[in-house]
């Protein structure tokens, strides 16, 4: 039965952290935020009704960007998740599993997967699956919105200047044959929906 | 039994002590850590306006700490400007002015002194040379930024930021230079006789481009326009070069991207062409999206006028919504050297405009637009003279 399932699941996970709870050594569960879907640990917040006190220690403030349905801005979507070591990693999963918020769109192409991000000298490597090129619809609206929004998420991060988008491990020229996005991107303000 | 309230709660206290024994590491510090000898960051680029801050009162160890720039390229305009970051231990009053006597930016600042920094600092070389700091009577000292030619003051911005302790950000004097754009001298003559123009058909080949939900192909659709804008302006007397004819590859079968982009601007550029209309059909996953725009790349003072004119003449002619012009890093129009636009003629994700855009009739309107528009700027261009 339905209930009785998940009442056994719920008891046995409560279990194991009680015991590593009581377990004086601080081991905690691990958060495997790669292997999960990032949908389930991020609820997205309204921007307007943010308040500092509703982010506490453990937990951090990130922003994501959309396109809105008319493809010519991006609108940034605020996310409160639990504190991790690799927030880019996090603003990335966020940003390919796309948002829940139907008056945006979500950029990333179906099937896109992030590979690796890695932060060096103030430059983000963002290395996606092929998806990202193959699985594009085409058109330059799009990949301005693409572009933007995934330099966008990442230039969020204090630490983040430049973003070098790349592709199965190789640093890519164009997505779909407009942009050229062989170098290092910095942020783009103007796109953003004010 | 269990019931749903009790079930709820359960979950949540769960939820609750799982989040608590989450790792509490800031964001800052964790990406630090990847960063070992970086140079320290610049501020985060969010413009705020110059307005100054107020002086603290007796504070007279207010100095200019540290200092460092960065040079940012946008992701969407392809543009690059340099930002210049001086940290200060408390609020500063900063006025700026051009320095009439040569290309040198010249920043007082009041209320803190020239601290333990460098005395120079070399930049970038191209939007900025150098930047000096020097003491000034009392409180005060000056920071020099050397350029490598005359800018206008439309052309950098001065500005304070507050500290900001949660990410470990003193107070800040922000400078922004954008790179300036040159001053190339054209004499366009009005009409299109003897003027030439290339045409850019988009994709083709093996790339065909947007495709739209009834399969009619970017690249098809480009190509026709292209040949219809070709003939009526070797009608008007132009020469008209056009980087493919027929539906191939520019720089050979199933070359790279770039390599495919490369060959588009060699085409112009080895032809001393007076101007460059890369045509192609947007899409996007939203299929009520419509409209014309184009775009282009300020590197000189004449693509902006040639994406007004070549999008008011395809909106005169086509009919379709007006989603204006823009700047973008696109890399055909960045690299061809003359002025160059990239016209985005309508949405082919747009069932309505993808029927109109595979009609013999709607290309004739959209070629027409783009012709018109081309006589339109050269005889604006011709009236503006040369450089301006
Ligand atoms: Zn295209």
């Amino acid at each position: 039965m339905f209930p009785k399932r998940i009442f056994l699941v719920v008891m046995l996970l409560l279990m194991t952290v009680m015991l590593g709870g009581c377990d004086n050594t601080t081991q905690q569960p691990p958060v495997p935020l790669q292997n999960e879907n990032p949908q389930q640990q991020a609820a997205p917040i309204e921007g307007a009704t943010v308040t500092p006190s509703s982010v506490g220690q453990d937990t951090m403030k990130m922003t994501v960007y959309y396109a809105t349905k008319d493809a010519l801005n991006l609108v940034g979507e605020q996310y409160v998740v639990p504190k991790n070591t690799h927030p880019a990693q996090t603003a990335m999963e966020l940003l390919v599993a796309g948002t829940k918020n139907p008056e945006l769109i979500s950029v990333i192409p179906a099937g896109t997967k992030l590979r690796n991000i890695s932060v060096k000298d103030h430059i983000a490597y963002a290395d996606f699956s092929d998806q990202l090129v193959k699985n594009n619809k085409g058109g330059s609206a799009s990949e301005i919105l693409l572009v933007a929004s995934i330099v966008n998420t990442l230039t969020e991060f204090h630490d983040i200047k430049k973003v070098q988008i790349m592709v199965e491990g190789k640093k890519i020229d164009t997505i779909s044959g407009h942009m050229d996005i062989g170098e290092p991107l910095s942020r783009s303000e103007k796109i953003i929906k004010k | 039994m269990l019931n749903l309230r009790r079930f709820r709660s359960i979950f949540l206290s769960l939820l609750l002590f799982m989040m608590f024994f989450v790792p509490q590491i800031s964001m800052a510090e964790t990406l630090d850590n990847n960063v070992p000898d970086a140079r320290p960051a610049a501020s985060v680029p969010i413009l705020k306006s110059a307005i100054s801050l107020p002086v603290a009162g007796a504070a007279t160890t207010n100095q200019l700490n540290s200092a460092r720039w960065l040079v940012h390229k946008d992701a969407v305009e392809g543009t690059s400007k340099l930002r210049l970051v001086i940290d200060t231990s408390d609020p500063v009053i900063v006025s700026s002015t051009l320095d009439g006597n040569g290309p040198q930016l010249v920043l007082d600042i009041k209320g803190a002194v020239v601290g333990d920094l460098d005395d120079s600092i070399t930049l970038d070389g191209q939007i900025a040379e150098k930047v000096r700091f020097i003491k000034k009577d009392g409180n005060n000292s000056q920071a020099i930024v050397d350029l490598p030619a005359m800018i206008d003051d439309g052309d950098y911005k001065v500005f304070t930021l507050k500290s900001d302790t949660a990410n470990k950000k003193s107070f800040r004097v922000v400078v922004d230079i954008n790179k300036p754009v040159p001053k190339v001298v054209y004499n366009f003559t009005p009409g299109l006789r003897n003027k030439v123009i290339v045409i850019d058909p988009g994709h083709g080949g093996s790339d065909p481009g947007a495709i739209g939900p009834n399969k009619v192909q970017e690249k098809t659709v480009t190509l026709g326009v292209a040949q219809k804008v070709k003939a009526m302006l070797e009608n008007a007397g132009a020469k008209v070069l056009m980087t493919r004819q027929t539906d191939v590859d520019v720089y050979g079968p199933n070359a790279s991207a770039v390599d495919e982009l490369k060959a588009r601007t060699i085409v112009a550029n080895n032809n001393k062409a007076d101007v460059f209309v890369s045509i192609h059909i947007n899409a996007f996953s939203n299929p009520t999206v419509g409209g014309t725009a184009t775009y282009y790349y300020q590197k000189s003072n004449y693509d902006a006028l040639l994406a007004t004119c070549i999008q008011d003449g395809l909106v005169a002619t086509g009919g379709l919504q007006d989603r204006g012009t823009y700047p973008a890093g696109f890399y055909v129009i960045k690299r061809t050297t003359m002025p160059s636009i990239l016209a985005e003629l309508g949405f082919i994700s747009n069932p309505a405009e993808e029927k109109l855009l595979s009609t013999y009739q709607f290309q004739q309107q959209m070629a027409q637009g783009i012709v018109q528009g081309l006589d339109k700027f050269f005889s604006q261009a011709a009236k503006r003279g040369g450089g301006l």
